[in-house]
């Protein structure tokens, strides 16, 4: 509604300047103006579904100039065919409505193109503001997501009730317990608030994350490791990895009683990172809600980030699971 | 003073070890056993006949609800556990107490009483057949049933379920060319499985969909559902219909 009145406000203005001519009377300019204007404006709600179908692109950019110059040509004779109509029905009344008009139609359909143009610009605007704005905050959510997974409560709990029992056994290692489960909580908060980090800061977390674990499971969780220390330069999403291996602690580790082996490898291949989690699991194990959140939020993170170049394949088998995630290498 | 015998079952040690403390101050408690895992807890709890268990609920093996089907119900439980919203509920419906870890002295205590007073009382915790229910998030379904085999435990998936049958409190469970019997109503079998995989075709049976092989019609009003390996399965008039829909939308 809002939008239709200004665009007859626009009717109104130009039909009290048209008159400046001399050549037509206030009241004929007016009567055409007005529909003309609303013409115009449903014209110009066009590139709002053409822009949208048609996203900018530089590399098609000789396409975007040739649809959107054929959609003005097309716009701008409908609108001045539309004034055409109206005029030489009003020239019923008013005798030599039509000629006037006919004398006026270069500059309307100038002013009528320049108009849409100006329209179709405005939406490209619009459109690429608010999809930035959109990317922004699917960016937000998903590290916001990870954040909240990070603080596990479940993790949480049973390794406040492993320092608890520590407390009388052995003060010690109670004290380093707490030490090293607030170095994790503390060192997730901060790189959670990072959009990328160094390599080696994630490893280092998880190897906080690991440290912990140790103490509540003990013998029943054994780590190999094998990194390309090439890697250590390279930047990669904040909390990507250590989820990778808390999840393999919590379906794998976790859930057999003789425990077993995790295995985590980087290497890097000339632009391209391989990070791999592997651990072995129970088929047989009490099935619980596998493999939830956490790893969806590790491939939504990467195919935002890095497109068509960032993967993250599963691979499980009777008794084991590993996942990998490729990547581009890309340093500070 | 009559001597508790208590039963530990978790699979962290260091979580086994902090209750041992507590426990060891009570005079009239004696620790029967610790396990470390679920099959461990059943073998136990069947054998030792403790009066309490303190159980936790993530376990490799079992886990604790699948514990609390398997151990005879005269026990007094304990859950001891970190937050789980949804077990909650079936904390209420079938322990004496839980224990959210970690907890103190104090809290360990209360529980203590609790289960003193339950052991006094002698009155019997509610049986701990539909407890799966309770523990369940809204349209999640088992994924696999566990039976007593004398004195050890089996596990069936539900995909090698074939079918099962109703037998007074019982319910036979067929699998892998094999009887299995389990101390449960079918109905309370049937509402644990997921609807769209397993159908009650008969007031006494309740079959896996992907084994009918095909349906013949046998008397006036019945059918009779062919499975791959042969079996017959009587189905009833309004078993048949709820076949028909069931297999109508797949």
């Amino acid at each position: 509604m809002l939008y239709l009145a200004a665009w007859i406000e626009l009717g109104v203005i130009l039909g009290l300047i048209a008159p400046a001519s001399g050549r037509v009377t206030r009241p004929e300019a007016v009567a055409i103006m007005i529909p003309l204007a609303i013409l115009l404006g449903v014209a110009c709600l066009v590139p709002f579904y053409i822009c949208g179908s048609v996203p900018l692109r530089a590399a098609a950019w000789k396409g975007l100039v040739q649809n959107h110059l054929l959609a003005t040509v097309i716009v701008a004779s409908a609108v001045t065919f539309g004034g055409r109509l109206l005029a030489s029905v009003l020239d019923s009344s008013w005798p030599g409505v039509a000629a006037l008009f006919g004398k006026a139609v270069p500059v309307i359909t100038i002013f009528v193109a320049l108009t849409y143009l100006l329209s179709t610009a405005l939406h490209y605007a619009f459109f690429e503001i608010e999809s930035a704005r959109r990317a922004e905050l699917l960016a937000r959510e998903a590290q916001l997501k990870a954040l909240k997974a990070q603080i596990n409560p479940h993790f949480l709990f049973n390794s406040l009730n492993s320092i608890s029992a520590l407390t009388s056994l052995d003060s010690a290692r109670a004290r380093d317990m707490c030490v090293g489960l607030a170095d994790f909580l503390r060192a997730s908060l901060r790189l959670g608030e990072r959009d990328t980090v160094p390599f080696g800061e994630e490893m280092a977390l998880t190897d906080m994350y690991l440290g912990v674990e140790q103490a509540r499971f003990g013998d029943r969780l054994r780590v190999a490791r094998d990194i390309d220390p090439e890697c250590h330069g390279c930047e990669i999403p904040a909390l990507l990895i250590q989820p990778l291996v808390e999840n393999a602690v919590k379906h794998g580790i976790a859930m057999m009683a003789e425990g077993g082996e995790i295995g985590i490898t980087g290497q890097r291949d000339h632009d391209r990172l391989l990070f791999r989690v592997s651990n072995p699991y129970d088929p047989e194990a009490p099935v619980q809600a596998r493999n939830g959140i956490g790893l969806r939020n590790v491939r939504a993170r990467l195919e935002a980030r890095y497109g068509a170049a960032g993967k993250m394949q599963i691979h499980a088998t009777e008794n084991s699971y590993q996942v990998t995630l490729t990547l581009p290498a890309q340093t500070s | 003073m009559k001597t508790l015998r208590a039963i530990i079952a978790d699979d962290e040690e260091l979580a086994r070890r902090i209750l041992r403390e507590y426990l060891s101050k009570e005079s009239d408690i004696e620790i029967a056993a610790e396990c470390p895992n679920g099959f461990e807890a059943v073998k136990s709890v069947n054998e030792l006949r403790p009066d309490v268990l303190f159980l936790d609920v993530q376990m490799p093996k079992l886990d604790g609800f699948e514990v609390l089907e398997l151990v005879e119900p005269e026990v007094a439980v304990v859950f001891v556990t970190a937050f789980d919203q949804y077990a909650m509920k079936a904390f209420d419906a079938a322990a004496v107490d839980y224990l959210l870890k970690p907890f103190t002295t104090d809290r360990f205590r209360a529980a203590l009483d609790r289960v003193r007073v339950r052991l006094a009382t002698a009155a019997p915790a509610p049986p701990p057949r539909d407890l799966k229910l309770a523990a369940r998030a809204p349209g999640e379904y088992l994924e696999r049933l566990v039976v007593k085999d004398g004195p050890r435990v089996h596990v069936i998936p539900a995909a090698r379920l074939d079918y099962a049958e109703a037998q007074d409190d019982y319910v036979a469970l067929r699998s892998e060319g094999r009887n299995w019997l389990k101390q449960q109503t079918i109905s309370s079998l049937e509402s644990a499985l997921d609807p769209r995989r397993f159908l009650r075709v008969h007031r006494s049976f309740l079959v896996n969909m992907e084994r009918i092989a095909r349906v013949e019609p046998n008397t006036k009003d019945t059918w009779l559902a062919i499975l791959r390996d042969g079996s017959k399965i009587p189905m009833s008039r309004a078993g048949y219909s709820r076949f028909r829909e069931l297999a109508g939308n797949k």
